[in-house]
């Protein structure tokens, strides 16, 4: 279960009185201070997409809006991390694994009126993992085989060997209409909302589907505000423009809602890593000790506190709680700086050594690279900083692996299979390791799955395969009027159909 | 020339220029004592973390801190130092490429004087920041001393085009012409005669391209392009302080006073010294 704090402000009683009295003088319509079914949520978020398709290089900004909005999957990851089928009523998965077949969900019909057809499904999933497709996900779909649709509600999806996630990677599958013909521009899903509009440059908007087969939104419908600038969107919530931000990136911007009780600031959990990665291929961090010593001579709690400063996750390995294979291990390398030094010794660097670190040019990592060379500085170690753009990092680090070691933040959630790959840019090499990651997709059950990768997580902690510093908070902040609202943004989804707003 | 009485409007008139000189002399002065004392003693560490998360200023800190808690007074005292050795080497790089090549081509022959002069406007057509920008992507890493090759580098371009100009306008003097007949050798023209006559102006210029490379040092620091940390640049503490200007706002105003103070200071003692040093203009209006 995913640990959540909410910072709800000590006026936020007096706002609500406040708010009914004034609530008086407004509008009839749903009571005073109650959830209005009718009201339309406002949105704001920097993430306008390109397009209206995520096979299509749309950018993160088409999966906030539509995901589980306007498109549903055969199964989809809810903010609390879990897996739950959608438009699958029922799966089942062979005794060896490489047959899934999904029962789809009685009377769905798309929003163009067109009835879901198992013909729907195998198109959307091979519309996904085709050649031109430009989605960042087609690559784990390579297992699929075949798909057969033997009738009008079931599918069977065949694989060429064992892939215990494929509900999970079915998540970002739109199911679309196969007579759709414009995808791009518009829409035909089977999702508790319909495009009303798309506005270029400013916003989309969405409609309540009324033949929707699931629930009603508990709302009249919702528009997605698009900003350019955050100071403009923190300014659009404070005169009232929009109802609610969907993700806000810098600590300093939440000064202006914190103590304010007209506002509500939610703490949810990122799936955002910022890591000091090492080469592990080359002296002096090929040593398990060296890296040990590095992990124990950093105060991680006071460099978070010096970013965030009371937001954001410590955390013990590459894993985020929202992950399933999440275990506390922030004690297998605490805080401890003497001991950081007798490891040294015992790895024959008494006397410290010299390295230097490549450093992205933009927010956080200059000021987290000065943390760590001023930390490092106390047991001995010399950083040398070295700035570098965005572009070289790619180049430089993550092609060429020319590096000692480096800062970068990890967005993923369930990245531990980076561990399970030598060649990756750190160049951690545990054959144990590998062969959990590996046997773990091939697992008959997701127990098994869960199991390996928890053992895999522990022994990169042990290992210091990297230098976890924390973990980015995901901030939603909202006027107080509105509640129901995903605070997790996993895969920058945004699912809006439980969010109400108070009549005011 | 012979001034029996000089008018009152032309008296006030000095007062000011004087003004103007010491003002620019202060503030430079200041900024140089600052930073040689920072050789010697500073106020806290400038890489120990001396207090708590982004203090607003106080008797302990007066600038503040930043988010690690680092004084930032300390580290604003550091970049004066930075802040003069990059616009010294930035000038004296420009100086030394940018004054021979303006010479050579006063005195080359009539397509390589072309040549030259057309390479000058072309590298002055593109602004100082932007050339600088490429000599540190040439370079490789980012470094104290790569942000003044670049710069000085940038600014030679500057002074070799005004150099050209000047020691074209000298060399076309009757007493050149008299040196000339007299068989003085062109080394002997150059140091003794045109070198002397162009400083008065040469010097007034590189006091503003020290100006000038304050602020690109800046912008380069900004842009991550600079000295790195934790060399305390302006610019970077500017850059730094971006990302808590809302609750921090102290962050970016020393930093930026204490730029604007030298460039101004620079600014004024280029006027200074041009109204010093240039005869037409006392005499002039």
């Amino acid at each position: 279960m995913t640990r959540m704090r909410t910072r709800k402000n000590h006026g936020l009683l007096i706002a609500a009185t406040a708010m009914l009295v004034l609530a008086a003088f407004g509008r009839a319509g749903a009571q005073e201070g109650e959830a209005d079914a009718a009201a339309v949520i406002r949105i704001g978020s920097l993430y306008e997409p390109q397009n209206l398709d995520n096979t299509a290089g749309a950018g993160q900004g088409i999966n906030e809006a539509f995901n589980g909005n306007v498109y549903e999957g055969l199964f989809q990851l809810e903010d609390n991390g879990e897996v739950v089928p959608k438009l699958a009523l029922e799966h089942e998965m062979s005794d060896d694994g490489l047959t899934y077949t999904f029962t789809l969900q009685p009377d769905v019909t798309f929003h163009s009126g067109d009835p879901l057809t198992s013909a729907d499904v195998k198109y959307s999933i091979e519309r996904v993992a085709s050649e031109n497709s430009k989605s960042s996900r087609k690559k784990s779909l390579s297992t699929i085989s075949s798909i057969e649709t033997p009738d009008e509600r079931t599918v069977v999806v065949r694989l060429s060997e064992r892939s215990i996630s494929l509900p999970y990677n079915l998540t970002y599958v739109w199911i679309v209409n196969d007579e759709a013909t414009d995808l791009t521009s518009s829409e035909d899903g089977t999702g508790p909302y319909r495009l009303d509009a798309w506005r270029r440059g400013s916003s989309i908007s969405l409609v309540s589907f009324e033949d929707y087969w699931g629930d009603a939104p508990a709302n009249g419908g919702v528009t997605f505000n698009y900003f350019t600038e955050a100071t403009s969107l923190n300014n659009a919530l404070l005169t009232g423009a929009v109802d609610i931000i969907t993700s806000v990136q810098s600590p300093d911007s939440l000064a202006q809602f914190q103590d304010n009780p007209a506002f509500i600031v939610t703490e949810g959990q990122s799936t955002t890593k910022e890591v000091l990665a090492y080469n592990d291929r080359v002296e002096p961090f090929s040593n398990v000790k060296v890296r040990k010593a590095i992990a124990r001579a950093i105060d991680k709690e006071r460099l978070l506190s010096s970013i965030w400063g009371d937001y954001g996750t410590l955390i013990g390995s590459f894993v985020p709680p929202t992950d399933p294979w999440y275990v506390d291990l922030t004690d297998v390398d605490p805080y401890d700086p003497e001991s950081a030094k007798q490891l040294l010794a015992e790895a024959g660097y008494a006397d410290g050594f010299t390295f230097t670190l490549e450093t992205p040019n933009y927010d956080p990592h200059p000021i987290v690279a000065q943390f760590v060379q001023s930390e490092l500085a106390k047991v001995g170690i010399t950083v040398n900083i070295n700035i570098i753009t965005a572009n070289e990092w790619y180049t430089k680090i993550y092609q060429a692996h020319d590096f000692q070691a480096t800062l970068q933040e990890h967005v993923n959630h369930r990245d531990i299979v980076f561990y399970g790959n030598p060649d990756f840019y750190w160049g951690y090499n545990n054959p144990e390791v590998v062969e959990l990651i590996a046997s773990s997709e091939t697992s008959a059950s997701e127990a098994e799955q869960v199991e390996k990768l928890k053992e895999a997580n522990r022994i990169i902690a042990e290992d210091a395969a990297s230098g976890w510093l924390y973990l980015y908070p995901q901030i939603v902040v909202s006027s107080a009027t509105v509640s129901g609202y995903p605070v997790n943004g996993l895969n920058s989804q945004f699912f809006a159909y439980d969010i109400t707003k108070r009549a005011q | 020339m012979t001034v029996l009485a000089e008018p009152q409007a032309e008296r006030t008139r000095r007062t000011r220029r004087s003004l103007t000189f010491s003002i620019g002399l202060i503030l430079v002065g200041l900024h140089l004592a600052v930073a040689l004392l920072t050789l010697v003693w500073t106020p806290y560490d400038p890489t120990g973390m001396a207090g708590g998360r982004l203090e607003a200023p106080s008797w302990a800190h007066p600038a503040g801190t930043d988010r690690l808690g680092r004084d930032l007074f300390t580290q604003i005292m550091i970049g004066s130092r930075i802040a003069l050795v990059v616009g010294a080497g930035a000038v004296a790089i420009a100086a030394a490429i940018g004054v021979t090549l303006g010479v050579l081509a006063a005195f080359a022959t009539r397509y390589l004087d072309d040549a030259l002069a057309a390479t000058f406007d072309i590298l002055i057509a593109f602004p100082t920041l932007l050339l600088a920008m490429l000599v540190v992507a040439a370079t490789g890493n980012a470094s104290l001393l790569s942000a003044i090759l670049a710069l000085g580098i940038a600014i030679s371009a500057i002074v070799a085009r005004l150099t050209r100009i000047l020691v074209k306008r000298v060399l076309a003097m009757d007493y050149i012409t008299a040196a000339r007949t007299a068989g003085s050798s062109w080394p002997s023209i150059v140091f003794r005669h045109v070198l002397p006559n162009i400083w008065p102006t040469l010097s007034v210029n590189f006091a503003l391209q020290f100006g000038l490379a304050v602020i690109a040092e800046a912008s380069l620091s900004y842009l991550g392009l600079g000295a790195p940390p934790p060399n305390a640049s302006w610019g970077r503490l500017l850059q730094e302080a971006q990302g808590t200007v809302y609750t921090a706002p102290f962050g970016a105003v020393a930093p930026g006073l204490a730029l604007v103070s030298l460039v101004i200071g620079m600014n004024l003692l280029a006027d200074g010294l041009r109204d010093i040093g240039d005869p037409t203009r006392r005499r002039a209006r």
